[in-house]
């Protein structure tokens, strides 16, 4: 044998004593994988929600929106989790509201449902028809064909839409061609078609031949209007303004939007949170369970290790450093499973939540997953840290006899 | 070597004192083989317990290489087992998770010299004729392949002192008398052996033998069985 064989070292016995204990500490690994993996959801969904909001408000590019009254949370809908909904009212309103001092663009927009089991897309579609010369929203929103304008039966469709520029789309019958593709929000918006208010009338008008189910756009009629006012002038004063003069109307602002959906998303934010507190709370008492029997199983090897000269540091640093690589290898793995869940299954989970959501920065990812793993480190150590304790500071000898077998 | 005056290890029992151990007075020269005979409960075990430092006595002192070990803390007691003392224990302590040339070096990862390589640990379990089962798990070893590779384990550290706690207890009369001889072959070399048994036949392997009872301790006249303790013995530190 050469002398260059490698040492025995510290990390050699910590990683012998993991290797070899494999079902409990594939129990206590899955314990750790369950506690930072319901944690790192939790962040990750909240933070990717706010930032999805927070995209999404920034590109509304409106300050008020003038929607039905009785369909103000079917607006809200549309624009946050992409629900389709069709709704109108009088045009009459527009008018008014484009003449109101303080307003400085208004766009009328036209709301239509889509059938589902459109070629593009598993569920229905919004189509959002809008005027190309009023409309102050959408130009700027573009990712793809930047600039390009929309001429007869064009569509520019939200980032989730199916269908490269130039290709063809089939609604109600009626053929539209993409000539451009927004950015994504992560909101409804993402699930929305983008057409002329005149190539919407079409539509509807060929709807009786072409399509399984006729589609009516009553005339005179709109689904919402998009206003940008003055700078310096008041959004609530401006709101109570038009509520007064178009009766029947409610308005939206992307304040509104943000504190609806922040209520939304309180109530899961509390969900995901308290879910990550719970699991977190059981896991202090049953980590630390596990630990003591374990270290009750261990005992007598402890005191074997002490009675052939380990200090009783060496010994509490086996049992953290053991508890440690478990945290870690939990933690990760299970920070792993939840990155694949959450990203394979974004697009499902935000509509089951109904949250919008865009997937945050690798920045932040990183962040949530480092909280995740120290959360995992913190809960292991605390849990390990008395029966470590107290079997360091247990008779060794007498233990080594109680033991013998 | 060891210097033991007036040991006593009493325990609380309800309300009633039981002294385990009742001053005993024990004086080892470097290179004996003191064997203590006594039955189960005698208090023969404690009394070692108390000279690795791994029991405090109720009363009395402990001397080792002339020092007082109770004026040590337990780090240092630890260390002073980590460098002079090797252990052998009845059953055979080895730890499950690891090989038997790994369970040999676990005393080096708490030396103050550092982790020691691997040939060092496969020629002790040369020396102790187990070194074809260096990498086998303890639950594959025979009962006496264990106490080789537990005594090749407390030999790591090049102890001048080796404690043995009945560590024929459950072998056969065939590795019975194989472990014993390795015993006086490692007392040839120069190492103390202190050993505890309730086997009289093992006289013969000893320099002295001394007999427990109740926690009392007497020495058992010379026995013509006895070995003798060389002039010329010295303990060598560079053992083995």
């Amino acid at each position: 044998m050469s002398a260059s064989l490698p040492t025995f070292s510290f990390f050699t016995l910590v990683g012998r004593n993991l290797q070899n204990r494999p079902y409990r500490n594939i129990a206590v690994v899955l314990s750790f994988a369950i506690v930072a993996g319901t944690l790192f959801s939790a962040l990750y969904l909240i933070g990717g929600a706010r930032q999805s909001l927070e995209n999404g408000l920034d590109r509304m590019g409106a300050d008020i929106m003038v929607v039905p009254e009785k369909y103000a949370a079917a607006s809200q809908s549309v624009i946050l989790t992409g629900e389709p909904s069709t709704f109108f009212f009088n045009d009459t309103g527009f008018e008014q509201i484009a003449g109101l001092p303080g307003v400085t663009k208004a766009s009328p927009e036209i709301y239509v449902a889509t059938l589902f089991g459109q070629s593009c897309c598993a569920a229905g579609v919004q189509i959002i028809a809008i005027d190309p010369i009023r409309d102050f929203t959408i130009a700027t929103w573009l990712k793809e064909n930047p600039g390009v304008a929309m001429g007869k039966d064009d569509i520019i469709v939200g980032s989730a839409i199916s269908g490269d520029i130039g290709s063809d789309l089939l609604f109600y019958g009626h053929t539209f061609h993409v000539v451009g593709r927004l950015a994504r929000t992560g909101m409804g918006l993402d699930m929305a078609v983008f057409t002329r208010i005149e190539d919407a009338y079409t539509m509807a008008d060929e709807s009786g031949v072409k399509a399984v189910q006729k589609l009516t756009i009553p005339p005179r009629m709109v689904s919402a209007v998009l206003v940008r006012i003055d700078p310096g002038v008041s959004p609530a004063a401006i709101s109570d303004e038009i509520k007064q003069r178009v009766p029947g109307t409610r308005t939206l602002t992307p304040n509104g939007l943000l504190n609806a959906i922040s209520g939304q998303l309180g109530a899961i934010t509390w969900f995901l949170y308290g879910s990550a507190i719970t699991v977190t709370a059981v896991s202090i008492p049953l980590m630390g369970s596990i630990s003591a029997m374990v270290a009750y199983e261990r005992r007598k090897e402890i005191a074997v290790i002490q009675a052939l000269g380990a200090p009783r540091s060496f010994v509490m640093r086996l049992m953290l450093a053991e508890s440690f690589s478990l945290a870690i290898i939990g933690a990760l793995a299970g920070i792993g499973a939840a990155t694949i869940i959450l990203v394979g299954f974004q697009d499902f989970i935000a509509f089951t939540l109904k949250i919008p959501f865009t997937i945050p920065s690798l920045f932040t990812i990183a962040l949530y997953g480092g909280s995740a793993l120290l959360l995992s480190i913190i809960i292991g150590v605390i849990a390990s840290l008395y029966p470590a304790y107290l079997i360091n500071h247990s008779e060794p000898y007498e233990t080594m006899r109680k033991g013998e077998s | 070597m060891i210097s033991v005056n007036g040991v006593t290890k009493a325990f609380i029992t309800g309300s009633s004192e039981v002294r385990a151990v009742d001053n005993v007075d024990l004086d080892v020269q470097p290179g004996e083989f003191i064997l203590i005979l006594g039955r189960s409960g005698s208090g023969k075990s404690t009394l070692l317990g108390m000279l690795a430092g791994l029991i405090r006595p109720t009363a009395g002192t402990i001397r080792i290489k002339g020092v007082d070990i109770s004026t040590l803390t337990d780090n240092q007691i630890a260390e002073l087992r980590a460098q002079e003392i090797g252990f052998v224990f009845q059953f055979s302590g080895l730890i499950p998770t690891v090989t038997a040339l790994e369970n040999v070096m676990i005393p080096t990862l708490f030396h103050p010299g550092g982790p020691g390589n691997r040939t060092k640990a496969l020629e002790l379990l040369d020396q102790v004729g187990v070194a074809g089962r260096a990498d086998a798990y303890p639950k594959t070893l025979s009962s006496g392949e264990m106490k080789r590779v537990a005594i090749a384990r407390a030999l790591i550290n090049k102890p001048s002192i080796l404690i043995a706690d009945e560590p024929t207890g459950d072998l056969d009369d065939a590795t019975e008398s194989e472990i014993m001889a390795l015993f006086r072959q490692l007392n040839d070399e120069g190492i103390t052996i202190i050993m505890v048994t309730h086997n009289p036949d093992l006289i013969p392997c000893a320099t002295r033998t001394y007999s427990m009872s109740h926690g009392r301790m007497a020495r058992n006249p010379d026995s013509p069985l006895c070995r003798r303790v060389p002039e010329t013995r010295y303990v060598n530190k560079d053992h083995p």
